[in-house]
């Protein structure tokens, strides 16, 4: 059974409730940047207080201060993304999107409330998660808190169009440069 | 009762005229008759006005009078330029529904078999939008590969709307896409 989605059922899907597969490829990508971009923002800072102080500070992973720290800038970065644009770098990466409950686009605030709600999900083994595989929208429980849903919002028209044109240059490329037949000897 | 004198006179007068008539030549009188002077002393205007058109139109075969117009001789005499000069094209493509006429171009048909698949091509089907496409393409079939599974396992026979009400219309889903593009 294939699971590749082929150009005509992608411009059927635009639109439609983003399932799971999408929704945590894109967390993944999302804890990816923001975990390297902590990391390289804690060195930066090491780096910079050794220059000033010369003290070497090593930060801890148990360390309150981190984990608060950490805390923060995921809720920025996650609550800024979806207030401005309805998606983080991993949902524009996978063509998602966070839109209101009804298809249109989500209010800033609900972007905020979204990120205030999301380590809720999380409570009882991820527990609110299991909305996405089982609720008929998708939803988890932070998008049923915050009135949302997520959608493919990709440009499906395009990327079809662009597969098309892709083929028709494959196909013109064969007609410039045939292959030679095995076995024809063009010596006569 | 008629008195008898009265009715001779009649029967001679009678005789007299058709003696008469029979003895002129009509086309000599008709040859010293002024017909201009008559004409113009006949009001046309009224005369045209008492016809009823619609009566004649109506007996008038158009079809067969059609039938012999040259009508390429007739264009032959058109100055079709001037004829086009005087058109409002602005006014005319204002009555076009230009939406409605590339709605009905088979854009697939367009890129594959003109050179215009070529140019997209080159301009947009860079490396970056090619993994993109695969990725986005190969994710939207897991989901709905997970989907269809979990759907077979509550045993769910409808599945549900599948898409927001907002965006039921094919132009909302355009414009959304194109607003997260």
């Amino acid at each position: 059974m294939s699971t590749r989605a082929s150009p005509n059922d992608l411009v059927t899907y635009q639109g439609h409730y983003a399932g799971s597969v999408s929704r945590f490829i894109a967390y993944a990508i999302d804890l990816a940047v923001t975990t390297a971009a902590f990391s390289l923002g804690l060195a930066g800072i090491s780096y910079g207080v050794h220059i000033v102080t010369g003290h070497q500070v090593s930060w801890n992973k148990s360390n309150a201060v981190v984990a608060v720290l950490f805390v923060v800038w995921q809720f920025l970065y996650f609550g800024y993304s979806w207030a401005v644009s309805g998606r983080t770098f991993g949902m524009m990466v996978l063509g998602i999107r966070v839109v209101r409950a009804d298809g249109m686009p989500a209010e800033p605030r609900r972007g905020v409330v979204r990120a205030l709600v999301f380590p809720l999900s999380f409570l009882l083994f991820g527990l609110g998660f299991l909305g996405i595989l089982v609720q008929r929208e998708h939803r988890a429980l932070h998008d049923l808190i915050a009135g949302t849903v997520v959608i493919y919002a990709w440009d499906a028209r395009a990327a079809r169009l662009r597969f098309l044109a892709r083929q028709a240059e494959l196909t013109a490329d064969d007609v410039a440069s045939p292959t030679p037949t095995p076995g024809v000897s063009s010596a006569g | 009762m008629t008195d008898p004198a009265e009715t001779l006179a009649q029967q001679v007068t009678e005789r007299v005229i058709d003696l008469l008539v029979s003895a002129l030549d009509i086309n000599e009188l008709a040859s010293l008759v002024d017909l201009n002077a008559l004409l113009g002393r006949v009001d046309l205007n009224a005369l045209v006005a008492r016809v009823d058109l619609d009566a004649v139109l109506n007996k008038v075969d158009v079809n067969a009078l059609l039938a012999r117009v040259d009508l390429t001789a007739l264009l032959d005499r058109v100055d079709l330029n001037a004829l086009v000069d005087r058109v409002d094209l602005n006014a005319l493509v204002d009555r076009v529904d230009v939406n409605a006429l590339v709605g009905r171009v088979d854009m697939d048909a367009l890129v594959q078999d003109t050179d215009l698949g070529a140019v997209i091509a080159r301009s947009t089907g860079g490396v970056g939008s090619d993994v993109l496409d695969a990725a986005r393409s190969q994710t939207v079939g897991l989901d709905q590969f997970v989907d269809r599974w979990v759907q077979r396992l509550l045993r769910r026979k409808h599945p549900g709307p599948g898409i927001p009400p907002a965006l039921l219309s094919p132009s909302a889903t355009v414009t959304s896409a194109q607003a997260a593009s």
